[in-house]
């Protein structure tokens, strides 16, 4: 800028008439200016150099304060490769008229966990985790429950599952204890579903939920809609199977689907088969023959079909879970079996056919409180060639239709503990009526667990 | 049928035969920082958006399908996505992106994290063990992840590592010149008192020598009550504040209480890359950060 501005002096003052002696005078000026403005660029250019010194000085200096090594000290010690330990805590207050023996769910059996929890104060189950990386294929995970049954402590293992990590092309294989794939909610621990109890058709079919000791392959599909194929084999052992089953007993198959529409919106949809063929599965019933003061339970021998598809939609405005969201949940089961009852004095064929299920719909009001309604329906069909054996085995086969109405308000003071206060309207059975009431707190102390969708 | 299989041949056979690299970035911040480092070379999905809270997103059907093609996890680590990301590694049946492999890039990883807390109990509220994990709202950190993160995409694409290296240069050279002229542009900003209402703008405030004077949240990811509030106001009477900021994915009920009932200026940063709409990509980020701050001073 300054050069070409002095060009055009120079310029406009040659190309000007002029005598002799002027042009010396100017030619002296000239050199003058020239040389003042030599000076000038130096002193620029030696401020400019300072200034790109000072930042890049700022600079480094900031670098330097990002590069500082981390003052964390690793240990040395073995327990550093401790597994990741959380523990689920719950108690609550419940309050019925009918608990124990005299809950019934008409058409259904009730089987282990399945029943209510005792009136009053109780303390719930106690769930221990631990999991971690076992090496670079494989990753592990066991739960054990502890509870009270009948005064006494009992421990129990939830799951015990050893999963593949290395293995690629979508590709997982499970081994071990694990909550068998059917449905959405059957995959979740307890204390992560969105009610006290659980689903009237998880309590009748499965005595609250299924799991499998077996072997469990799934795949996930490349593609952007998220499609996973996978299967189960186990021993068939859990109920509603039973018996030894030479080591293989139960089989279970599932697709899932889901994706997202827009950023707000999420879905999944399910569908899974299972099927078993129980060994002497023992009815809950067992009345006392011949006053010889053992138990005479009803027997079944057969073949066991589970059919199930599940639906969920969730909504969180732009996609920010945390601060609200809304979760419709429904799921169908479809039961049928066929075979045969026995006790110690009669046989019989039998048809059962039992199925339902619930929706439920979910609130997120801000991040710390929750509501949330449930509707349960359930209906069964059995026929037997022997109608006492059915009675005998605490079966309803009148074709009656359970239902249950359930609302739930959740406070969560933090992400690791709930208190939730619970009402059901509850007709599982023709003539009992009931008004059940809960209040109970949950919380997870220990590592930081993730939650599927 | 025929019509069918001869059309899903030709999807086969017509897609591209050199496959892209495909990015999974966590966050929108890393999705920016990689289509610049990688350019035409990679495909970059972001699981979040910048209106979303990291620590808190469900691992959807579409994050494990994504997770399943992703050559590259880009995150920041240090526990923020502890959440989710484990399940979605776990789920996905994919060697590429497991922990320790190649295609597991976690930010906070190349860059010194500070309020590491002197003791660890959830008392105190959401508290990250490893430290402060939002490296973001610093330039400074993100040239260094951005350094790493090239050496990484060499490493797993080596066919371009030249145009990588190019790309690295390039970036370096415009971030610097950037950076520069943000500090200058932040002159007036340094020693300001400020409030935030999460602890998530460390990073932020020890680049342009902010003053933190005041946290509105008294446990971390805790929604403040009445009380922590009031506390606030307390402090603020013995060392004032100018502004108080806060994160656009967050609710803004704290911040406008105390804006409201002082003098104290709200600023709503963008916070991450799609954070507002002025924020398009990283150097956008900071041009519209730098901007709310110096307008509210």
């Amino acid at each position: 800028m300054n050069k070409s501005c002095l060009a055009l002096l120079i310029a406009a003052s040659l190309s000007s008439p002029v005598f002799a002696d002027d042009i010396s005078d100017l030619k002296q000026e000239l050199s003058h200016i020239r040389a003042d403005y030599e000076t000038r660029i130096q002193q620029l250019e030696q401020r400019l150099n300072q200034a790109e010194k000072s930042v890049k000085a700022n600079n480094t200096a900031v670098t330097k304060i990002a590069q500082r090594p981390a003052t964390r000290t690793k240990s040395a010690s073995n327990n550093s490769f401790n597994p990741a330990i959380s523990v689920v805590m719950n108690g609550q207050f419940s309050d019925y008229r009918r608990e124990g023996d005299d809950y019934e769910l008409d058409g259904f059996s009730q089987h282990g966990e399945g029943g209510l929890a005792t009136k009053g104060f109780s303390l719930g189950e106690s769930e221990m985790t631990m999991s971690a990386s076992i090496d670079q294929l494989l990753f592990g995970q066991s739960t054990f429950a502890l509870h009270d049954h009948e005064g006494e402590t009992e421990v129990e293992i939830e799951e015990a599952f050893i999963e593949t990590l290395g293995l690629d092309n979508g590709v997982t294989i499970r081994a071990g204890r694990f909550f068998s794939p059917i449905g959405y909610l059957n995959e979740k621990h307890i204390h992560a579903w969105n009610f006290a109890d659980a689903p009237l058709i998880y309590r009748g079919l499965f005595g609250n939920q299924l799991s499998t000791d077996g072997v469990k392959l799934s795949y996930v599909v490349p593609s952007d809609l998220f499609i996973e194929l996978g299967g189960t084999v186990g021993n068939g052992d859990q109920y509603p199977g039973s018996g030894e089953n030479s080591g293989l007993g139960d089989w279970l198959v599932y697709a899932r689907t889901g994706g997202d529409m827009g950023v707000s919106h999420s879905w999944q949809a399910s569908v899974s088969h299972w099927q078993s063929s129980p060994e002497d599965r023992a009815y809950s019933g067992g009345h006392d023959h011949g006053g010889t003061g053992t138990p005479d339970p009803v027997l079944f021998n057969g073949d066991t079909e589970i059919s199930n598809i599940s639906l969920v939609y969730k909504w969180a405005p732009n996609g920010n879970f945390r601060q609200q969201n809304f979760t419709l949940l429904g799921e169908l089961f479809y039961l049928n079996e066929d075979g045969k009852l026995n006790n110690s004095a009669e046989l019989a064929t039998y048809d059962g056919k039992q199925y339902g299920g619930f929706v439920e719909g979910i609130y997120q009001v801000n991040p710390q409180w929750r509501t949330g309604l449930r509707y349960d329906r359930l209906g069964s069909n059995l026929t037997a060639s022997d109608d006492e054996l059915l009675t005998d085995a605490d079966l309803d086969f009148s074709g009656y239709h359970p239902q249950r109405y359930s609302l739930m308000l959740e406070w969560l003071p933090s992400e690791f503990s709930r208190v939730r206060a619970q009402i059901n309207h509850d007709k599982s059975s023709r003539d009992n009526d009931d008004t059940q009431l809960f209040l109970q707190y949950t919380v997870s102390i220990g590592a930081h667990g993730a939650h599927s969708f | 049928m025929k019509k069918f299989i001869s059309l899903l041949l030709l999807l086969v056979v017509s897609s591209p035969a050199a496959a892209k690299l495909n990015v999974f970035a966590c966050e929108p911040e890393w999705a920016s920082l990689s289509q610049e480092l990688g350019g035409d070379n990679i495909t970059v999905f972001s699981a979040t958006t910048g209106l979303q809270d990291p620590h808190y997103i469900q691992a959807r059907p579409s994050l494990i399908a994504k997770a399943r093609q992703a050559d590259l996890l880009v995150c920041t680590g240090a526990e923020l996505e502890i959440g989710w990301l484990p399940l979605l590694q776990r789920k996905a049946g994919n060697t590429s992106i497991q922990v320790g492999a190649n295609g597991y890039f976690m930010a906070t990883d190349y860059v010194s994290l500070s309020d590491i807390p002197a003791s660890l109990d959830r008392s105190q509220g959401d508290v990250h063990a490893a430290g402060n994990p939002h490296i973001q709202t610093s330039p400074v950190k993100i040239m260094l992840v951005a350094r790493a993160l090239t050496q990484r995409l060499q490493q797993l694409d080596p066919d371009n590592a030249v145009a990588y290296q190019q790309r690295w240069l390039d970036f370096e050279q415009r971030w610097s010149t950037a950076i520069d002229r943000w500090q200058q542009q932040a002159q007036p900003l340094k020693g300001m008192a400020i409030v935030v209402q999460h602890n998530n703008w460390t990073y932020l405030s020890e680049w342009l020598e902010l003053n933190k004077v005041a946290v509105l949240e008294a446990k971390a990811g805790i929604p403040p009550t009445i009380k922590d509030l009031n506390n606030v106001l307390n402090t603020l009477k013995v060392s004032p504040a100018k502004i108080v900021i806060n994160a656009a994915y967050q609710p803004s009920k704290a911040t406008d209480w105390l804006s409201n009932k002082t003098d104290i200026t709200k600023v709503t940063l963008p916070f991450t890359v799609g954070g507002n709409e002025q924020s398009k990509d990283l150097f956008s980020l900071f041009d519209n950060t730098l901007q709310r701050l110096l307008s509210a001073q």
